[in-house]
Order: C-alpha cells, then sequence, then structure tokens
C-alpha cells in the first residue's frame, strides 16, 4: 500500500535526486577517463580542464597500445589472478574448516600463531620471500607470482569466523547420518556461506590484479610481465603522459567490464554481504 | 608515493640486518674519512686519465691482449627508461649486438621507473643476483658498494680519452674511491620561463640571486602570479648553498649551520613568504603550471621539457630557458644515472666493459643526445660539428650547456644519504607553508638532517 502524501513524494523525490547525484559522482571518474584519453596532450595538462575533447584523438589509443605487449599482459594476469584466487579458495577453506570444526592437539596455538603473522607488514617479507625464491630459481615464472599467495592467514581467519557461526547441531545430525567431514564441508558449510566465500575470492582477485611490486622483483623478461607494469610505461622521470595512461587503463578495463556483466548477481551478493568498496 | 618511501626503509631495514657485513665493511670505510677519500679518488681518476692518455700506446697494447680473450657471451643490462629513451637505448644496444666482434649481446630488460630498479636492485643485492650492468644513481648501492665492481683497472689500460668526460661526471664516479660507473644519462636542473610574459615586462633572464627577487617582485606586482618554482626543493637547496660558497651535508651530518648557510636561508624563505616563488603541490612539476601561464617561470629537469606545451589555445607563448643563477659562484644540480658493473664472471666482466665503452662513445653520446634530451658526456661530442648543428635549433641543450662547468651531484657515499632528500624535501615544504624566518628553518632543517644520521 503506497502512500500520497505529499510529504511522502517530497520524501521520494529527495530520496532519488541524492540517488541521482550519487551515481553521478560514482561515474564522473569512469566518463574522465574515457573523455580524457581522447584529448591532445596539450589539452589534458589544460586548467581549467575542458569537458569534451576538442579534437578526439583518437591516435592515443593506438600509440598507448603499441608501447608494451598489452595483449600478453592481460593474459599473464588473468592467468595469475584466477589461478591465485582459486588456490587461496581452497586453502582457506580448508584450513578455516579445521579451525571451525575440528579437534586437533594444539589448534589453538597453531591458530594463534597464524594470527601473529598478521601482526608483520608485508613490506618487511618481501626481501626474505624473494631470497626464497632466488634460491628455488623460480625467478622469471609464473610459480614465483602464485605460490606465495596461495595461503592467506586473514582470509582464513575471516571464513573460520563464518564457519563457525553455522550451528553445531548441523554438523552432528550430518555426522548422524554418516557424512564425511569434506562431504559436510562442500555440500553444506560451503553453500551456507556462499557470500563470505564470494567476498574472499573477490578480495583476492582485486589484490592479484592490482598488484605491481611484487610481480615486477620476481619477472624479468617482457612476457611475464602483468598489466600494472604496462601502466607505469607512460611515466619517466620528468612528467606523466596521461592521455596515453588514460587510454590504456580504457583499453583494460573493457575485459573487466565484460567479466562483470557475467558475474554481476555474485559480485553485487558479495559487495553488500560485507560493504566491500570495489 | 609515501607507501614507497616507508618500502624503501623497511626494505633498507632488512637489508641492513641480512647484510650486516656488507654495510659494516663497506659504509665504515667510506663515511670515516669522507672529503679526503672523495679528493684522492678525484686526483686518481685524473692521473689514470692522464696517463692513459699519456701512454696511449702501452694502453692499445693491453688492451688488444685483454680484447683477444673475451669469449662469446650474454651480457643483462637492467634499465630504467621508457618510451623514446628506451627506443634509442635499444637502436644503439642493437648496433653493439651486431657490430663487436667478440659475439657479446647485450640483453635489455626494463626493470620500470627509476624507483621500482632501485628496489630490484637492493632485493638482488639481498639474494645477491644482480645483473651484470644497471642503470643506478650512486645512492642506490651505498649499502652494497661492494658489491659494485671497481672500474679503476679497466679505465687505466681500456679506456684512451677518460679525460675526455666532463669532470663533474668523473668526480661523481670516483664518489666511493673507486670508479663505480660510467656515466649515461645525464641531465640538468634549468631555469624555464615564460619569455613572452618576461618581454612584455622588460625582464631579462636572471643571471644572479638578485636579478630572480627582482623578476619575482615585478611579475608578483604586474600579474598577480609566482615568479618561481622547483620542482625539487632538495635539490633546490643543496644548489644555493653551494652558489652562496657554502657546504650541505656529509657522513659527519649538515654543513650549513653557518654565516652563510643563514644567508641562503633568507634569501630562500624571502622568496617564498614575499610570494615570489611558490610550491609545486600535487602537481609534483611545474610544467603544467608554465604551460598555462600559471607560473613565470620554474627550475626543472632538462628533460622536462617535452612536457611543455607553448600553444595551448589562447595562452601561447614563448618558451625561454637559461643557466641556473649564480650567487658567490655557479653551481647547477646535475641529474640521471650511470652505468654500473655488478658482472662476477671475469668474461662476462670484459664483454660488459666492452658495452660500457661503447656507450659511452663519442658516436653514441651523440645519438643518444639527439634522440632523447639528454646530455652528452663527453667535451668532444659537445664539440662536435653534428651536436654544435643539433644545439643551434635547441635552446635547452645550449643552456645547458653553458652551465656544464658548474655541474655537480650530491654526495651519496654515506648511510642515510638517500633518506636525507626525503626529510629535507619534506621539511622545507613544511617551513613554506608555516612561513617561518629564516633562523627557524636554518636551526629544524639541520636538526632533522642529523636526526637522519644519528
Amino acid at each position: 500500500m503506497k502512500s500520497t502524501k505529499p510529504s511522502a513524494i517530497i520524501a521520494d523525490i529527495v530520496k532519488y535526486v541524492i540517488l541521482i547525484a550519487g551515481a553521478l559522482f560514482t561515474l564522473l571518474p569512469f566518463v574522465w577517463m574515457v573523455l580524457s584519453s581522447l584529448k591532445s596532450a596539450n589539452e589534458i595538462v589544460q586548467i581549467p580542464p575542458t569537458m569534451i575533447p576538442k579534437k578526439f584523438m583518437f591516435s592515443n589509443y593506438a600509440e598507448a597500445w603499441a608501447e608494451a605487449p598489452f595483449p600478453r599482459y592481460f593474459l599473464n594476469t588473468v592467468f595469475i589472478a584466477t589461478v591465485t584466487t582459486v588456490g587461496v579458495l581452497l586453502t582457506s577453506i580448508l584450513s578455516a574448516f579445521a579451525f571451525s570444526r575440528l579437534d586437533f592437539p594444539g589448534k589453538k596455538i597453531i591458530f594463534s600463531l597464524f594470527m601473529a603473522t598478521l601482526m608483520i607488514p608485508g613490506e618487511m617479507l618481501l626481501i626474505t620471500n624473494f631470497i626464497t625464491i632466488t634460491k628455488l630459481k623460480w625467478i622469471d615464472t609464473y610459480k614465483a607470482m602464485i605460490v606465495p599467495w596461495l595461503a592467506n592467514v586473514f582470509y582464513t581467519y575471516l571464513l573460520t569466523q563464518f564457519f563457525s557461526s553455522v550451528p553445531e547441531a548441523l554438523y552432528l545430525a550430518a555426522k548422524v547420518d554418516k557424512c564425511s567431514d569434506l562431504k559436510f564441508l562442500f555440500k553444506i558449510m560451503v553453500p551456507m556461506n556462499k557470500n563470505a566465500i564470494t567476498t574472499v575470492a573477490i578480495l583476492s582477485f582485486i589484490g592479484s590484479w592490482n598488484s605491481f611490486l611484487w610481480p615486477l622483483l620476481v619477472t624479468n623478461s617482457t612476457n611475464m610481465r602483468v598489466l600494472s607494469h604496462g601502466l607505469v610505461r607512460f611515466q619517466s622521470e620528468a612528467g606523466t603522459k596521461y592521455q596515453l595512461v588514460m587510454a590504456a587503463s580504457c583499453i583494460l578495463v573493457v575485459p573487466i567490464i565484460i567479466v562483470y556483466l557475467f558475474l554481476r548477481k555474485y559480485i553485487l551478493e558479495g559487495m553488500s554481504y560485507t560493504g566491500v568498496k570495489g | 608515493m609515501k607507501m614507497r618511501r616507508f618500502m624503501a626503509l623497511a626494505m633498507a631495514t632488512v637489508m641492513g640486518a641480512s647484510l650486516l657485513t656488507a654495510c659494516g665493511g663497506g659504509s665504515g670505510s667510506g663515511s670515516g674519512s669522507e672529503t679526503t677519500t672523495t679528493a684522492a679518488a678525484t686526483t686518481a681518476a685524473e692521473t689514470t686519465a692522464a696517463a692513459a692518455s699519456g701512454e696511449t700506446e702501452a694502453a692499445e697494447t693491453e688492451a688488444a691482449a685483454a680484447e683477444k680473450s673475451i669469449e662469446p657471451t650474454t651480457i643483462t643490462f637492467w634499465h630504467g627508461m621508457n618510451n623514446k629513451q628506451e627506443q634509442s637505448l635499444t637502436e644503439l644496444t642493437d648496433k653493439f649486438n651486431a657490430e663487436n666482434e667478440y659475439g657479446i649481446t647485450v640483453e635489455l630488460v626494463n626493470q620500470g621507473s627509476y624507483s621500482d630498479l632501485q628496489t630490484k636492485l637492493m632485493a638482488n643485492a639481498a639474494a645477491d643476483t644482480l645483473p651484470d650492468i644497471a642503470q643506478a644513481y650512486n645512492n642506490y648501492f651505498t649499502d652494497y658498494v661492494d658489491k659494485v665492481v671497481a672500474l679503476d683497472d679497466f679505465v687505466a689500460n681500456d679506456y684512451p680519452d677518460w679525460d675526455d668526460i666532463l669532470e663533474s661526471y668523473r668526480t661523481e664516479n670516483s664518489e666511493y674511491g673507486k670508479i663505480t660507473g660510467v656515466p649515461f644519462n645525464k641531465s640538468t636542473y634549468l631555469f624555464f620561463y615564460n619569455k613572452t610574459m618576461f618581454d612584455e615586462l622588460g625582464l631579462e633572464a636572471p643571471k644572479t640571486w638578485e636579478d630572480l627577487e627582482h623578476i619575482g617582485e615585478v611579475i608578483l606586482a604586474e600579474k598577480g602570479l609566482a615568479a618561481i618554482g622547483y620542482d625539487s626543493m632538495c635539490d633546490m637547496l643543496e644548489a644555493a648553498l653551494r652558489q652562496h660558497g657554502e657546504q650541505y651535508v656529509d657522513a659527519s651530518g649538515a654543513l650549513f649551520n653557518t654565516a652563510g648557510g643563514l644567508e641562503t636561508l633568507e634569501f630562500i624563505m624571502n622568496l617564498y613568504n614575499s610570494g615570489y616563488a611558490r610550491l609545486v603541490g600535487e602537481d609534483n612539476y611545474f610544467s603544467d603550471s608554465l604551460s598555462n601561464g600559471m607560473i613565470g617561470g620554474y627550475v626543472g629537469s632538462s628533460t622536462g621539457v617535452s612536457y611543455i606545451s607553448t600553444d595551448i589555445e589562447g595562452k601561447e607563448f614563448e618558451l625561454g630557458v637559461c643557466p641556473v643563477v649564480g650567487d658567490k659562484t655557479n653551481a647547477a644540480y646535475n641529474a640521471g644515472t650511470n652505468i654500473v658493473m655488478f658482472a662476477k664472471d671475469e668474461n662476462n666482466q670484459k664483454a660488459a666493459w666492452e658495452y660500457m665503452k661503447f656507450m659511452t662513445s663519442k658516436e653514441s653520446t651523440i645519438k643518444w643526445a639527439m634522440d632523447t634530451g639528454y646530455l652528452p658526456i663527453r667535451t668532444s661530442a659537445y664539440e662536435s660539428d653534428e651536436y654544435q648543428e643539433f644545439m643551434a635549433g635547441d635552446i635547452t641543450a645550449q643552456a645547458a650547456y653553458e652551465q656544464a662547468p658548474y655541474g655537480f651531484v650530491s654526495k651519496a657515499s654515506f648511510t642515510g644519504s638517500n633518506e636525507i632528500r626525503n626529510v629535507v624535501s619534506t621539511t622545507l615544504n613544511e617551513l613554506i607553508t608555516e612561513k617561518a624566518d629564516a633562523q627557524t628553518a636554518l636551526d629544524t632543517l639541520i636538526a632533522e638532517i642529523n636526526d637522519v644520521l644519528q
């Protein structure tokens, strides 16, 4: 039953105005990126900035495309991000299950040790990890970019908390029905925590997609580099060619939009569940 | 940016721990007798150069003997060059690979930007997996200078015209008491200005501190604009101190707690407090401001000229370029890296040296300079017909040539030199924002610098 009182109509108008303004604000950086990618080198530094380019410089796209082997970078990034995400999901789900449901000696101590590693800043581990990778002779391989990220304490912790909130009765009931632990985990626990797991997957994928320093450290050949390395090629010691950065960003965003269209439902669920912003 | 700095710091700490021996040995001997070491090194370099040119025959015989024993090999070269710089570097390297008679192949590996390259080198120094050669500033390897191959013997025996290389570059590469590299992509800080505006107001290109103050006064009064900006605050401070005959920093701490140091800070703080100069802020570089007629001029890297647009609609102007001003003396900050050798294998060292000779040859440095806007590293290259002709049509190159004799580079061979750069820039920014007086500025800067070295 919708009321049609004037005050309610005004409230609706206010609500929609705010929502539309919010949507425009969110969209603006994207529109700005597309428009900037079509400006000339002169126009992009002009103050005050112009909104619509005076002349559409489609050549920016060709120039940006030629600067780095973007298709290869793209494949590398997708491959690394996908494998890392699948791997991290597997290890996190299994260990979270162990910590939340199983009883084994030293469980609390091991869990505390896990948590303690969260207190060490990643930068401190960079050099030691790098030396390990070097000794393993993994430099310039996909392994070097994937294996160190296959286990993540934070995700394990997150899932442990979610798994713990599933009533113990369900587990016991499954046991009574002679359901194995693994079967219980993948038939009941995982589907029940679909949203939390999606969140972990998205966080992991985005993290891997955006990573810059580690892939740079462990690779030397152009063929092994990732997208983020392509984007810094437009910067030099004396300035940045913003129009080319924007053109390259526009190219790179297309596949993401396609993926998003397919996975929209899950991503939205995952996002709204934790309030994580993209 | 902040994150990067933190990371560099964090890594330096780890490096310090994992390379205790290296750190202890390397920086200990470097910082012990700073000035004498450098002076001795310079003389040593000059003596070897003199010896080399005096006994060319002997050197050639020895060189010939050395040449014969190079086996075909592949050399890895890590660099941080992008765009047209990378293109020119690739062309030169292809030429070397095709033409050298020993079957040496140089493989170029792009490691991103300078700071990425610096991080990578640091990590690989810790893992002991450094490349054969790399582009590097001296402050990259302060903590692992023992891993840098001393080139003194190569220079003495197999480099016939070392003294043709500009003196400031030779001094820079001898800073650690041994020759650590050969100069490669060199630039210098110049004063870029809006010549149209200067002409209109009857202003000339500045030559002295007084000129700069006058320009600031006139442009502020007539146009309501700042006339001066500095892309790099720490380099500005060191240059100003040197121009006033003062010294900056060494391993023992800040050296400008003097009457002259105070006068220098009075000059600097007056520029800012009067509104003649302003900070760059979030733009990072003043090239955009100059392009848009929002500042009279600025001091920035000679390589930044390609980022200045003089033909934005309604804001067209003629660009002026001149050497940075002097006071009691002239001093201009040089920037740009050297090629440094880490190769352990003797054959690779010889092969790498062939490449380093090739890259610093007169022909290569001329091509490199004309392609990229970097500066030639040899006097003979500056004086060549080819470069003179190029320079006639390039005002930036002219100004750089004019101030080439006054070039200097910040001392890097002591622990903390890198951090001082960051600290000084941040502190100066704060002091200027607070409109501090000269004495406060001087005291704060000295305290902050000495704090790093404690």
